[in-house]
């Protein structure tokens, strides 16, 4: 009787267990159709000199190729810059407004945070049109109307190597931090009242107030951001094509952007392959390092 | 886990799956029926015809092309009954990478629309149907020469023109005669650059501060029309193509080093804005229909009629009408000679091609993409879009079809029109896919980004030159390039 029931337990829970694997097949499947196939794909792909009609095999020669190619190197040195001017400013910049909103009521934060969190929703392609617009070369254009008040002369915004790479910069900081500041808004919501209460008897300032409790609680939320923020910023592709096409003189041309015109206008897409795994790479080793000197003292 | 909730769970899971694998279905956007199906549909009978569907991707070559599709696809099936015509649309932006998507995946449509600069690009990939043997004697003795060449390549004939166009540069009659430019002769016998030069000049107008408002010339240089600026220009300045008759490249003679240097001129004088390399399409359309520039480029024949329908809006106080824009009346002029070359017009032949899967299609369904194809380029249809785009006819077949709508025209653009296309040069069809694609390469990452920085003042004729001619022997070889 007693060895009956064990069996009877141990089928449930075998089939309990059945159950579980059929329902997470689901994301399972979409995972091994559209993450871990494209992977492997673009892995042999990247062996190959593709063809529609057939590919052959080529060996290295893709990844040869792209290391023996200056726009390459030129590609990865801007994408690198365009985080470096990015990623920090603007996660420093969202970790400002959001202690700037907190000590407001729930509704207007809420407000708030609709407000900032707007363009993520707007079209990629609408923002770019409107920042076209906004950087208009001519004295027309509302870039050039505001600095002809600091008695600057219009400026070729998109159109000169010196200003191309950071008028897609200026955008990067002057919109999508929403995400960032509701993450933000959220950790500094989970931090304990007592924190502030005790530091206060402590006579401590605003700024100590900050340094002391609000940097160390937000560090594991900061290295998220930090983490993400780098990966989309080396996987920038949509502001260089619709704004300024890689140019002038490729002063914009990022990775993402190149890895596309190999793609789809050279149809080399083995080297595209292979530049999207060395681009991989890159963003694996990057996160490596953040999380082995930022996160290592991070309590999640 | 009870068992209605793991019925429930894994009902919603199927349904999850489902949706899923219904995405990865092979009957999406980017996978119309195919050109793998030779042999698509049944039989009748002995010696009836069999059923066949040719498909075919289109972009909305005039107004109301896209409009007429069922008209045409009923058309064509009233004409072969065992034949179904499915045309999908595609707006202009989308077209070419929704053919390369489709192209690379191996599941293109039958029939695309495209301009014949890019059939080298497809020929490289083996993916294009040589129609000669499809097509009979009579349905291309229906096209004009000159255009029909631009679909071959070698031998083969890839596809057929649906029409030629010349591109040109366009003037505000008004400020032309202000400037003392006597316009009809131009448009008859042409213009050297230093005549032209000279014209731009007397184009601009400063204001009191000495702010320029009016240009001499603007070129949409940005965007879509990167290439097309220097494209344009090098046709009369003794760069007719990317390689001459024995496939050196040439734009690595001093025509080239003239030519940038000129280019460089027009901003220098202040006949062109600084900002140029800024400037796009709608941004040089809207400075000209603002009088802010006497002359634009690139020119099209339709733009006469866009400046026209915008002086109507402007007359009837119609709000639609262009902000600021001025009443104008356009001039069609050609582009001037450099470097004392002769004047040969940049033509623009757009068409269809036929294009084949990973399977290779029937020579019955080749047969049937071919009649599809002539459908599509000739007779009242090419009538049509050819008369709403202000061109002429290139089929006799479409000269000699009714027209559903006549729009007035300036004789003299007409005139002008005719003059011009008399002198356009037929495709070069010998040169190599590998070559013209080494060329692509060059034009893609070396020139259109050095002359982005020509024309922002950053580098100079001679160090755009320079570059450009390191790149081709790098591409060609030592021997492979022109050297004068």
């Amino acid at each position: 009787m007693n060895q009956t029931l064990t069996k009877r337990k141990k089928l449930k829970l075998e089939s309990d267990s059945g159950w579980g694997y059929a329902f997470i097949a689901v994301a399972l499947i979409a995972f091994s159709l559209f993450t871990a196939y494209p992977v492997i794909n673009a892995f042999i792909i990247s062996l190959q000199k593709y063809g529609p009609l057939g590919s052959t095999f080529v060996g290295m020669d893709n990844f040869v190729n792209s290391f023996s190619d200056e726009l390459f190197w030129k590609a990865l040195k801007n994408t690198l810059v365009y985080t470096l001017l990015t990623v920090p400013f603007n996660i420093l910049l969202s970790f400002l407004i959001s202690i700037l909103i907190i000590p407001f009521k729930k509704k207007t934060q809420t407000i708030f945070k609709a407000l900032y969190y707007l363009p993520a929703v707007a079209s990629g392609v609408a923002l770019s049109v409107v920042w076209l617009w906004i950087f208009d070369p001519l004295k027309s254009g509302i870039a050039n109307k505001l600095v002809s008040f600091l008695g600057i002369e219009n400026q070729n915004w998109l159109g000169s190597s010196a200003t191309a790479m950071f008028s897609l910069v200026l955008m990067s900081w002057l919109s999508s931090h929403g995400t960032a500041i509701i993450i933000y808004i959220a950790a500094l919501l989970a931090i304990d009242n007592s924190y502030y209460e005790a530091a206060e008897i402590d006579g401590a300032s605003f700024l100590q107030k900050l340094w002391f409790i609000v940097v160390p609680f937000l560090k594991p939320t900061t290295l998220f951001l930090l983490v993400t923020g780098v990966i989309g910023s080396f996987q920038v592709f949509q502001n260089a094509y619709l704004m300024t096409g890689g140019g002038p003189d490729h002063a914009t041309t990022m990775v993402g952007l190149l890895i596309f015109n190999n793609a789809f206008t050279y149809f080399e897409f083995g080297e595209a392959a292979a530049q999207s795994l060395v681009l991989a790479a890159i963003i694996g080793f990057i996160s490596f390092l953040q999380f082995k000197f930022i996160g290592k003292d991070v309590e999640y | 886990m009870k068992k209605r909730s793991r019925g429930l769970t894994l009902f919603l899971s199927g349904i999850m799956m489902v949706s899923l694998l219904s995405a990865c279905g092979g009957n999406g956007n980017n996978a119309p029926a195919s050109t793998d199906s030779g042999n698509t549909g049944t039989s009748n009978g002995g010696s009836e015809p069999k059923k066949d569907t040719i498909t075919a991707l289109l972009p909305p070559i005039s107004a109301n092309y896209q409009t007429r599709f069922a008209d045409m696809e009923k058309e064509f099936n009233t004409l072969h009954p065992n034949l179904t015509l499915k045309i999908e649309p595609a707006s202009w932006e989308d077209m070419t990478q929704k053919l390369d998507t489709q192209v690379n995946a191996g599941s293109p449509p039958d029939i695309a629309f495209i301009g014949a600069s890019g059939i080298s690009k497809y020929a490289a990939l083996n993916v294009l149907i040589d129609l000669n043997g499809a097509l009979s004697d009579e349905a291309k003795a229906d096209y004009d020469e000159v255009p029909l060449k631009y679909f071959q390549l070698g031998d083969a004939q890839y596809g057929l023109p649906a029409y030629m166009e010349i591109h040109t540069i366009g003037g505000n009659k008004q400020f032309l005669e202000k400037a003392g430019i006597d316009w009809k002769s131009i448009q008859q016998n042409g213009w050297t650059y230093e005549e032209f030069r000279n014209a731009i000049s007397k184009g601009v107008v400063k204001n009191d501060k000495g702010e320029t408002t009016r240009y001499g010339f603007v070129f949409a240089t940005s965007g879509v029309a990167s290439k097309d600026y220097l494209a344009i220009l090098a046709k009369t300045a003794g760069l007719p193509d990317y390689f001459d008759k024995d496939l050196k490249y040439t734009y690595t003679s001093k025509n080239f080093l003239g030519l940038l240097t000129s280019i460089r001129e027009m901003i220098n004088d202040g006949s062109m804005p600084k900002e140029l390399s800024s400037i796009d399409a709608g941004k040089r359309w809207n400075m000209f229909l603002t009088g802010q520039t006497m002359i634009t480029g690139k020119g099209l024949s339709a733009f006469e009629n866009s400046a026209r329908l915008n002086n109507e809006k402007i007359k009837a106080n119609d709000g639609s009408a262009v902000a600021d824009s001025i009443e104008v009346d356009y001039i069609s002029l050609p582009v001037p000679t450099f470097n004392g070359a002769d004047y040969v017009p940049t033509s623009i032949v757009d068409g269809y091609i036929a294009l084949r899967g990973k399977k290779a299609p029937s020579e019955e369904h080749i047969k049937n993409i071919a009649l599809a194809t002539n459908f599509l380029s000739s007779g009242s249809i090419a009538a049509n879009y050819s008369n709403e785009l202000f061109l002429s006819p290139i089929t006799e077949s479409a000269r000699n079809a009714e027209v559903l709508e006549k729009f007035p025209r300036n004789e003299d653009n007409v005139a002008a029109g005719k003059a011009m296309m008399a002198k356009a040069l037929p495709a070069r069809t010998d040169i190599p896919t590998d070559l013209a694609a080494e060329a692509l390469k060059i034009e893609t990452e070396v020139i259109i980004p050095k002359l982005q920085a020509l024309l922002a003042n950053e580098i100079a004729p001679q160090e755009m030159y320079d570059a450009v001619k390191a790149a081709a022997i790098k591409s060609f070889g030592k021997d492979g390039i022109v050297v004068d």
